[in-house]
């Protein structure tokens, strides 16, 4: 047996592969992150708007995507998404192990079709609504919960209490429906 | 903006979305049994992630607004322009978060959930840009401008 090395840098290193951290670490590495985009860049964090870029750059002509919010001065929203993918991926390569991609935990794995061709369409219709939820309220859970609640916005703080209501609402109301489907057939 | 400026911009965004990528898939929000355990109220793990990361934010905000910081990159006192109630805001946020409880996945941790191998976020991402689509096209709909015959091209 070798002496455990305990210099700053091995800790560091087995701290920053571990899977998953302790939740008032990453919580407040969140934090500190969309703090500082702001004071870096004067641009508040936010995902969902980025999609409306994607719609115009896949040569959608609708007004919404042609106006200035979407317009190439703003593409970086694209590359923060672009760079959110690699962050997964660094994630897991340096974790040293991929995410399973058919783990989706017990709850999901019984709410979801069976056939790949139904999980496909219920992938879809969920994006759907992730898609025109998040953008009719004017941002998702970044934009309107971790940067405008952090700022007292009230839109946001009602949009995030709604977000929560209705995605608990969801879960709960279905899990009661398998549980009695399942007692019952 | 130069293309020079565009190009450190964009750059710049990218390494901050791949430090978030990391954190959020750190942070456990990147597991579909993770977010679904909070949901069903069995695992408050991602609630106190949220809740720890808006209180960081709030402090950090409420110092930056009343000492006045200055933005790194435009010199200017940092802008907290906060989100206007959409008239949309109430259903939109509903059908958001009926999304969110059905998939378990929102549109920040998509791309992290696909860098990490789960594969099936593809077809999520594109459900979230057909979604996205969908409300430019109920936008045109109801803003039907008079000479309508001119945008017969804008439907696509």
């Amino acid at each position: 047996m070798t002496q455990p090395d305990l210099s700053f840098w091995s800790l560091t290193t087995e701290f920053l592969t571990t899977p998953l951290w302790p939740a008032w670490i990453a919580g407040g590495a969140i934090g500190l992150l969309a703090f500082s985009q702001r004071w870096i860049t004067d641009q508040p964090l936010g995902c969902s708007a980025a999609f409306g870029n994607a719609c115009a750059r896949l040569g959608s002509q609708l007004p919404l995507f042609q106006s200035a919010a979407h317009g190439s001065a703003t593409d970086w929203k694209l590359w923060f998404l672009v760079g959110i993918f690699l962050g997964g991926l660094v994630a897991s390569l340096s974790s040293g192990h991929w995410a399973a991609p058919t783990d989706f935990g017990t709850f999901y794995q019984a709410l979801m079709p069976t056939s790949m061709a139904g999980r496909v369409l219920w992938w879809l219709f969920g994006g759907v609504l992730i898609g025109l939820g998040a953008r009719l309220a004017g941002g998702c859970t970044s934009g309107h919960t971790i940067n405008g609640v952090a700022m007292g916005s009230p839109a946001s703080i009602v949009a995030s209490a709604l977000f929560f209501a209705a995605a608990v609402g969801t879960a709960q109301l279905t899990h009661l429906l398998l549980k009695t489907t399942m007692v019952g057939g | 903006m130069n293309t020079h400026n565009l190009f450190v911009r964009n750059g710049l965004f990218l390494l901050i979305g791949l430090v978030f990528g990391f954190f959020l898939s750190r942070a456990g929000a990147t597991d579909p049994a993770m977010i679904s355990a909070l949901l069903l109220f069995q695992n408050f793990h991602l609630l106190w992630v949220i809740a720890t990361a808006v209180g960081v934010g709030a402090v950090l905000n409420l110092l930056a607004k009343y000492r006045q910081w200055h933005s790194l990159t435009s010199g200017q006192p940092i802008s907290f322009p906060h989100k206007p109630f959409v008239r949309a805001l109430i259903p939109g946020a509903l059908l958001f978060g009926a999304g969110w409880g059905l998939t378990g996945v929102c549109p920040g941790t998509a791309p992290a959930m696909l860098g990490e191998g789960q594969w099936f976020v593809g077809v999520i991402l594109i459900g979230i840009i057909l979604g996205t689509w969908l409300v430019g096209w109920i936008d045109h709909r109801l803003h039907k401008p008079a000479q309508s015959g001119n945008h017969a091209s804008a439907t696509r």
